[in-house]
């Protein structure tokens, strides 16, 4: 139980009527990192979030949690924080925050002194007694946010966590989990469109589109898969000389006609396969200006596009 | 605490806190009490500057007294002192012109034709109020008879006193049911029409709530620690309680303004207005001397809230089942409508019947409606004050409890389907594939 994963999705399988949200989908989830769960709107994310949360089922597979067979027994062990979140208008922060740890689990003692530690920490503790509908947006974000870490889960679901905060809030949240991450004790499932957070935070991601695992692995694996033997130049010359110079020993995946304000151009290349690039650099250089060439970090942005672009033209 | 207890006590704290409920429990005994005051400080003001003078042609109910130099009444008890009543006796009548001039309010002529025709003339300038009217009727009624017993050689008045015996009739129509029947009736319809409000207003309010949870998603995170089932029952049992709470502080309040008012009645001492001895009374006598009010001491009240909460209970339980099914099926209060008309048209029926039932609680359409487990917790209140068989009352009780049963299991499968669906429009065949979905 120590080594399996924090989750096991194996072979998950979820329809509504006609319309098949998740199909044969797995992968595992390893313990105490975090783990980003992407994709565009209506890939099966939430299915997928519900699942874990004990609200749906899947009508096929099977979900293991630390081990065992996931059942509502775990579901104190999660926390939980979706993207659609509310907070009852009738009710104060602070009782409302008991209420939610009591739901969880906890002892009213202890709910009491860990709240005042987080309202502390992320600064609400002067809205204990105030109505939720006096609160502004970010606050109650705050709130929701302290309301699914306050019981120290295992498994820690975050939908969106980000969305609402401004940068300053933002930056006090990613601390947090960054802190859980460091601390080693709660497995973060991340689900979430902010590619930053993912690059920053995340070590190892799954990608769904149209209720198909798209994608799935490290971080640093899945961005020099991405790479694709493509480097990044800057050179001096127009773009015609650069083309012209260039002939065939390389594809021109794209160039900046725009110059930087040192005089500079920049262009994508794929060099041919076989091509060794210390040597096409060395004569390339005869022929153009270069001014700087690397190998091309393609962002999380651009593989989650790229792998989608994909899928859909293997479809058709 | 368990989650269950958690979420029954969170629906109930937070509505039963909120100052509308406060004020609206509070204000309804303390408006009817502050009616009924406001009736009795108005009759007050009204009869406050009475001055009778009474003309006892015959000098049967007062003498010349040498000492005083004045006309006094032979029975000083039948004319008590009141701080708005005030009598003086004569035997020689004042001209109209002489009465219009003096300071008398009431001039009462007779002279011992009474006897015979037992009636009264009274001359006024300013019509007095019924009451007091109604107060020198008893007092002049108490002298007479106290004149006619002394003229019985074999009889004196202690012995009469002690033998006389005040009895209360109860009349009812054999063909008819008329009478107090219509009193107890209207008893019955209060109940009745309290009880519709109630389950419609308590039963809006679960719909709201479930709306308002599923609306802004505090649902998903509910239904992540608790399962939906649950969820809806603590819904249910919350709010009921609430229902309950009010139920129970309107009969306490009730109990209260009733003996404070009947304390502070008593002494002020208009309970002795239809005493024709003048004697002071308590309330629940004074009542039952009251031909308007008598019916009140008719109704068997324990019978009458006992059974009012338990079928609030079930039959609560039976509505706001459905009205969660449809708060879980909706995505807005507006979308409720189409959903709703079914739910509602037991309800309204049940009103309509009731609201005619005051003229005749004992028809066909009433009693079968007292059967019928929806229509049932309104149309048996109606019929409780005048009396059912046993039998009629836990049957149709019974037969809510069961029917609130099979409503709450088919509106969990509804509740718990519904609960997650969003931005559909929900059909009523849709709704009933969710209900046989097991």
């Amino acid at each position: 139980m120590h080594d399996s994963p924090a989750l096991d999705l194996i072979d998950i399988q979820k329809s509504f009527g006609t319309h098949l949200a998740l199909d044969d989908v797995g992968f595992q989830v390893p313990q105490q990192g975090v783990f980003g769960l992407l994709g565009p709107n209506g890939a099966g994310k939430t299915t997928l979030l519900r699942m874990l949360n004990g609200i749906t089922a899947p009508d096929r597979g099977s979900i293991s949690f630390f081990g065992e067979s996931l059942s509502r027994n775990h579901l104190p062990s999660i926390g939980y924080l979706p993207e659609e979140r509310g907070l009852y208008k009738s009710m104060r922060v602070g009782e409302q925050a008991m209420y939610f740890a009591q739901l969880r689990g906890m002892d009213k003692t202890d709910a009491r002194s860990k709240l005042r530690n987080w309202f502390e920490r992320l600064e609400v503790d002067g809205w204990w007694n105030k109505e939720v509908s006096e609160v502004s947006k970010g606050m109650a974000q705050k709130i929701q946010f302290i309301l699914s870490v306050l019981h120290e889960p295992k498994l820690l679901i975050l939908d969106e966590p980000l969305s609402g905060f401004d940068p300053i809030n933002a930056q006090r949240v990613r601390d947090v989990l960054t802190e859980l991450k460091s601390q080693g004790q709660t497995t973060i499932l991340l689900s979430t469109h902010d590619m930053g957070s993912v690059e920053e935070m995340c070590d190892e991601v799954a990608l769904l589109n149209h209720g198909k695992l798209v994608l799935q692995g490290a971080v640093p694996d899945l961005r020099e898969a991405a790479r694709d033997g493509r480097v990044e130049v800057t050179f001096r010359d127009s773009v015609m000389e650069f083309t012209v110079a260039l002939g065939a020993s390389a594809e021109l995946i794209r160039v900046e006609e725009e110059v930087t304000f040192n005089g500079e151009r920049r262009a994508l290349l794929r060099l041919r396969d076989g091509t060794d690039q210390a040597e096409w650099l060395h004569w390339i250089s005869r022929h153009v200006q270069l001014t700087s060439c690397a190998p091309w970090q393609p962002g999380m942005r651009e593989i989650f596009i790229q792998a989608v672009d994909h899928q859909l033209k293997d479809k058709s | 605490m368990s989650r269950l207890r958690l979420i029954i006590f969170r629906e109930w704290y937070t509505r039963v806190r909120r100052r509308a409920f406060i004020l609206g429990t509070l204000l309804v005994p303390l408006l009817m009490a502050g009616l009924v005051g406001l009736g009795v400080w108005m009759e007050q003001v009204e009869i406050e500057q009475n001055k009778v003078l009474v003309v006892d042609l015959s000098g049967m109910i007062s003498y010349w007294d040498d000492v005083r130099e004045a006309w006094v009444p032979a029975c000083p008890d039948c004319f008590p002192e009141r701080s708005h009543l005030e009598y003086r006796f004569t035997d020689v009548a004042l001209s109209d012109a002489e009465f219009l001039e003096s300071d008398y309010t009431l001039m009462v002529l007779f002279d011992d034709g009474i006897l015979q025709h037992q009636t009264a003339k009274y001359l006024y300038d300013k019509s007095p109020a019924v009451s007091t009217e109604k107060v020198v009727e008893g007092d002049l009624s108490s002298a007479i008879e106290r004149f006619k017993v002394k003229e019985e050689l074999t009889l004196n008045y202690e012995a009469y006193k002690r033998l006389k015996t005040t009895i209360r009739m109860v009349g009812e129509d054999v063909v008819t049911k008329d009478g107090n029947a219509t009193g107890r009736s209207l008893i019955g319809f209060i109940f009745s029409f309290f009880m519709f409000v109630q389950i419609v207003n308590y039963g809006m309010h679960v719909m709201r709530g479930v709306i308002e949870e599923k609306a802004n998603r505090i649902v998903e995170v509910v239904i992540s620690v608790v399962k939906p089932i649950e969820l809806m029952a603590g819904k249910i049992i919350g709010i009921g309680l609430v229902g309950v709470t009010q139920v129970v502080a309107l009969t306490l309040l009730g109990f209260v303004v009733f003996k404070l008012g009947g304390i502070s009645l008593e002494a002020s001492g208009m309970l002795t207005a239809s005493s024709n001895e003048g004697l002071d009374l308590d309330l629940e006598t004074w009542m039952a001397s009251n031909s308007t009010l008598g019916f009140l001491l008719d109704v068997n009240w324990p019978l009458m809230i006992g059974a009012s909460l338990l079928y609030f209970v079930a039959g609560f339980f039976m509505y706001a089942s459905i009205f969660a099914a449809i708060g879980s099926a909706i995505d807005q209060e507006s979308d409720a409508q189409y959903l709703m008309i079914p739910a509602m048209l037991p309800l309204v029926a049940s009103y309509i019947v009731a609201a005619m039932a005051i003229e005749n609680p004992e028809g066909q359409v009433a009693i079968i409606g007292s059967y019928i487990p929806l229509t049932a917790p309104i149309l048996m209140l109606i019929r409780l004050p005048l009396g059912v068989e046993w039998w009629e009352l836990i049957g149709s009780f019974l037969g809510v409890v069961l029917t609130a049963y099979v409503f709450v299991r088919l509106s969990a499968r509804i509740f718990r389907t519904g609960i997650l669906m969003h931005g559909k429009k929900i059909t009523f065949k849709e709704l009933g594939r969710w209900m046989r979905h097991d």
